[in-house]
């Protein structure tokens, strides 16, 4: 959430990405930096260490939703 | 109910604590005032006389009534109080060596463990994210009771009666339950007799926690073997009484990740326990740089940390992740984990108490 918060002050369209169980961590830390708006995709909890063709298929699946949420078509 | 302790005087609640700082009865922080009614409402969900002995503490014996005492000053509600009566009652076990423990120049302390449905009905009693932080008030409480037991029964004072060079965190307060749904894991309290059904606490002496970290890879097949050397690598680190003096339990608290790669290996609880035990070992040769405690062989070889798998306490708990941990023992292994039922019976209205 902070890296997404530093993309998009420096003009950079930025989409954070969140594992369902940091949900409300997310939003308590984008509160936090002020910028309680910044589009986030969540991920099903956990991705980290599940595997190369698990991570490809979430990577898959979540890809069009987060393109639609730099281009602004999504909320 | 007939309460036997000496009753003091006071204005007003803010006099009464200053008393209680003056008189060296907290452990440092507020305490809640133990009033008659406030002790007799955290007596009113268990059925034993205030002048039941449930162990002794060093010079101390512990009544229930002393016991409410101290669980109210830490703020426990009386849905708490069956497991600090376990808590107490398992310290009061010869095999624990509470007086080693309280006098001690190490910094240990007691973890209480609770297993089965006390987890709820007595909590709840955290065993996810944070088990082991803030937040959790019946963790939070339940430990700091025992504590202040240890105190005020025992006579547990800095510089005094305990003896800690430095003492840790851990001994404000440390109680956690068993993530026994996300553990693959028969649930610790069974591997000491107990139906899973029933519930029990289980003590340990041991030191502050150790950071485990561990990044598991479903496509790494040897993903099981780096969390059993990271882990035993943490049991046998330089400083812990366990590799100066070899012996000692110790407490590893897996996280569900790290559970479900071991069994998904095909490690049962007593595997982990045998590899852990057979891995916690250091080469002689390091041994003779390190540890000054210990007869070292001449003729090499590795030195183990453990007496044996029984030195272990596995539990599963905290947040799913890459951290689990591990306490290193105390004492010169002189004490044992011990274990004591939780007995309670809620089906009256607690009398006397605010809604929840």
């Amino acid at each position: 959430m902070r890296d997404g918060a530093i993309f998009a002050r420096a003009g950079l369209p930025a989409v954070a990405i969140v594992t369902e169980a940091f949900v409300e961590l997310a939003a308590f830390t984008a509160e936090a930096v002020g910028m309680p708006a910044i589009p986030r995709c969540v991920l099903p909890h956990p991705c980290s260490g599940t595997g190369d063709e698990n991570l490809a298929r979430v990577a898959r699946e979540a890809a069009p939703g987060i393109i639609e949420l730099i281009e602004g078509r999504r909320l | 109910m007939k309460l036997r302790a000496t009753r003091h005087q006071a204005p007003d609640e803010a006099s009464a604590l200053e008393l209680f700082h003056l008189r060296e009865w907290t452990d440092g922080l507020p305490v809640i005032i133990p009033t008659e009614a406030r002790v007799e409402s955290m007596l009113a969900g268990v059925e034993l006389e205030p002048d039941i002995i449930v162990g002794q503490i060093g010079p101390g014996e512990a009544t229930v009534e002393k016991i409410a005492i101290n669980a109210v000053m830490a703020g426990c509600r009386p849905e708490h109080f069956p497991v600090v009566l376990a808590a107490v009652r398992a310290v009061g076990d010869p095999e624990f060596d509470i007086d080693n423990m309280q006098s001690t120049t190490h910094g240990m302390g007691p973890v209480i463990i609770v297993n089965g449905p006390a987890r709820e009905v007595c909590g709840p009693i955290a065993s996810g994210w944070g088990a082991l932080g803030p937040g959790h008030r019946a963790n939070a409480s339940i430990g700091r009771a025992l504590r202040l037991c240890l105190m005020n029964i025992g006579g547990a004072r800095p510089g005094h009666g305990d003896m800690a060079a430095l003492g840790q965190p851990g001994k404000f307060t440390c109680c956690l339950a068993e993530d026994e749904e996300g553990s693959p894991f028969p649930p610790l309290h069974t591997s000491f007799g107990y139906e899973a059904e029933q519930s029990a606490v289980t003590l340990v002496g041991v030191d502050a926690p150790h950071s485990v970290m561990m990044q598991t890879n479903d496509d790494d097949p040897e993903a099981h073997e780096r969390i059993l050397r990271v882990v035993a690598g943490a049991i046998a680190i330089p400083g812990a009484n366990n590799t100066q003096i070899g012996k000692g339990p110790v407490i590893v608290a897996l996280n569900p990740v790290h559970a479900g790669v071991l069994a998904s290996a095909g490690l049962g609880r007593d595997d982990v326990l045998d590899e852990l035990t057979r891995r916690a070992v250091t080469p002689s040769a390091t041994m003779r740089g390190w540890a000054t405690k210990r007869r070292i062989p001449d003729g090499g070889g590795d030195l183990p940390a453990l007496r044996g798998p029984e030195d272990i306490v596995l539990i599963v708990a905290g947040g799913s992740g890459m951290y689990s941990a591990v306490f290193s023992g105390g004492l010169a292994g002189s004490t044992h984990p011990v274990h004591a039922p939780v007995e309670f019976d809620f089906s009256c209205e607690l009398p006397g108490l605010p809604p929840v």
